[in-house]
């Protein structure tokens, strides 16, 4: 009985790792199954095409879609014009780094944009980005 | 004997060697970790005026430093009252700087004009690298 209990000291405790391989692609399944990006729906729109479009961080972006016939959807929801200066009071507030980013249409009025802008400058939350395409042919200017 | 050999070789169970499987798979998890960019936003970035408080805000520019762009209600662009073609306004805004460093560059955009017709001006007028730039719109 002691001899035995000796052997088993000596003998190294081996853990099966075959299947170790296994596991991890099950797990990287797993997690690229259930992965859903948070994607805000927005609205449709046609963004104009610019050729001096810089980055901005997306941690930072605000979004404010304003669709052809003058829709105004933030955070998925519509909105109207006089609603944007209190909704981006806020935003502004919790972030004052805060970029509003706008992905309008580009045959929108101009008027409507105009509004929603007059809203910010109250609201102070002055950092915007005209959101666009890159420009695919330069030259064929809208 | 011959014969033997060959049951024996059938009887066996072939091993595939999977102990670098794991190796594998986390060598491609992390390159995909690695070579993950997700698409950042791109646009022409502006600084509004944000709210004026008081009058002594307003700043007051000399009429011989601005250079007004309008874009009217039919889309049709104007450069001081003068018509001129989308592709001209990066030479003309950029000979204007040149002449003028303090210029400053109104764009005036009526409210039924196109939203697109205004970006593409305010690209141009960036790729011209106009500073002082100004949003404005037109009362109706």
């Amino acid at each position: 009985m002691a001899m035995d209990f000796g052997r088993s000291a000596k003998k190294e405790p081996q853990i099966p790792t075959s299947s170790m391989g296994d596991i991890v692609f099950l797990l990287l399944i797993f997690f690229m199954v259930t992965t859903v990006f948070r994607k805000e729906t927005g609205l449709p729109v046609e963004l104009p095409r610019a050729e001096a479009g810089e980055e901005a961080q997306r941690e930072l972006v605000s979004n404010i879609y304003i669709d052809r016939v003058g829709r105004i959807s933030v955070d998925d929801r519509l909105v109207q014009p006089k609603h944007i200066r209190d909704l981006f009071k806020q935003k502004a507030a919790e972030n004052p780094l805060l970029i509003v980013a706008f992905k309008t249409d580009t045959y929108t009025p101009y008027g409507v944009v105009s509004d929603v802008m007059e809203g910010l400058k109250e609201a102070n939350a002055v950092r915007v980005l005209f959101q666009s395409d890159i420009e695919i042919n330069p030259g064929t200017k809208y | 004997m011959a014969v033997m050999k060959k049951k024996k070789k059938l009887g066996s169970m072939g091993e595939v060697n999977t102990s670098a499987t794991a190796d594998i798979s986390f060598l491609l998890l992390i390159f995909f970790i690695v070579s993950t960019i997700f698409a950042e936003e791109q646009g022409l970035i502006m600084l509004l005026p944000g709210k004026k408080d008081t009058q002594d805000d307003v700043v007051k520019v000399k009429e011989s430093n601005v250079a007004t762009i309008r874009v009217g209600y039919d889309n049709s662009l104007t450069l001081d009252r003068k018509p001129v073609v989308i592709n001209q306004v990066k030479s003309l805004i950029e000979a204007r700087i040149l002449a003028n460093d303090k210029t400053v560059v109104v764009l005036e955009t009526h409210p039924d004009a196109h939203y697109g017709k205004m970006v593409a001006v305010l690209d141009e007028l960036k790729l011209a690298n106009a500073r002082k730039l100004t949003l404005k719109t037109t009362k109706r």
